[in-house]
């Protein structure tokens, strides 16, 4: 999905969905990014952090993908970095691979309520991006 | 790091979007290559459509006996993370090119000024792709760029889908670095 095709109104009701994951515990930032490393929307990250998250959440999705086609393992759905102050979660938002969400949280979110909230706003994004 | 001595070490192709580095690695990889393509959305860019976004990975045996591990990195510099990431401890680099592009002697000084300073070696090459279609530019006036900068750099016409021509660019690189090494051991 280009980022260009997204219309408008679905980009400001995506940048509502990331608002909605910035009220949980712990997460700083969120950025929605096409499979090629676009940003199509974000909360919380200024307008060059924004585009580096996008191409760095692309490469981390793309290699995602081919060390999960390297495994024999069906197709890639997230991977978490952990750092020693935080995480950053890449996860796909629909089917076809054509966007990922990256979300930024630090120490005090819990790792199985961040997991949960993004899996719930990737849901809600696929279903607002392809209506 | 591997180094040349151990008879396995890594080189990089890079260059612009479209110029042919997957496909390259593709044409000459021993192992079933290691690619990261996406559908492309940048269509002002490039037409094509699709695009590596994080790396790609091949291998080769050269007739010497060494080992050669192939890495082709994103063209694009939004991507540029994953360059340093890549250029660190490589060989050489091969550095592709589309001549029929009207900002490829642009394209090559950006290529070769990002990763020469990661490749101690200085060891270069360039292959230049589509030199048979109208518009395209000669391989003299990318010789002519790289001279007038100092840089010392073979330069080849090349069709990235041809193995015997992708061969010829690693093959040359490892020249370079193989009597780079008989100077070393000279001196």
């Amino acid at each position: 999905m280009s980022p260009n095709r997204v219309r408008r109104a679905s980009r400001d009701l995506a940048k509502k969905q990331l608002e909605l994951l910035g009220t949980v515990t712990g997460v700083q930032s969120a950025v929605l990014f096409s499979a090629d490393g676009f940003e199509i929307a974000s909360h919380a990250a200024d307008t060059a952090a924004a585009s580096r998250l996008a191409a760095i959440g692309s490469s981390l999705a793309a290699l995602g993908s081919a060390i999960s086609a390297e495994a024999g393992l069906h197709e890639f759905e997230r991977t978490t970095i952990e750092s020693k102050n935080g995480t950053v979660t890449i996860m796909r938002v629909d089917n076809d691979q054509a966007m990922s969400l990256a979300v930024v949280a630090g120490r005090t979110a819990v790792l199985g309520q961040l997991l949960w909230a993004t899996r719930h706003c990737c849901q809600a994004l696929a279903r607002l991006i392809h209506e | 790091m591997s180094t040349v001595d151990d008879g396995e070490f890594k080189i990089v192709f890079t260059g612009p979007m479209g110029a042919g580095k997957t496909t390259a690695i593709a044409a000459v990889s021993e192992v079933a290559p290691v690619a990261t393509e996406v559908a492309n959305s940048d269509l002002i860019a490039h037409t094509k459509a699709s695009t590596t976004v994080g790396l790609d990975f091949g291998r080769i045996t050269l007739a010497s006996g060494q080992i050669v591990h192939l890495y082709g990195t994103p063209g694009q510099a939004r991507f540029r993370f994953m360059w340093d990431i890549l250029g660190r401890g490589a060989a050489g680099v091969i550095v592709l090119l589309d001549a029929t592009q009207a900002g490829a002697l642009v394209q090559m000084d950006m290529f070769v000024d990002a990763f020469l300073p990661l490749v101690p070696s200085g060891a270069l090459v360039i292959g230049l792709g589509r030199t048979t279609l109208p518009g395209a530019l000669g391989s003299e006036a990318f010789a002519a760029r790289l001279g007038a900068r100092g840089i010392t750099a073979p330069v080849f016409s090349i069709d990235a889908r041809q193995s015997r021509d992708v061969f010829l660019l690693v093959r040359t690189l490892a020249c370079i670095l193989e009597a780079q090494a008989n100077a070393e051991a000279a001196a």
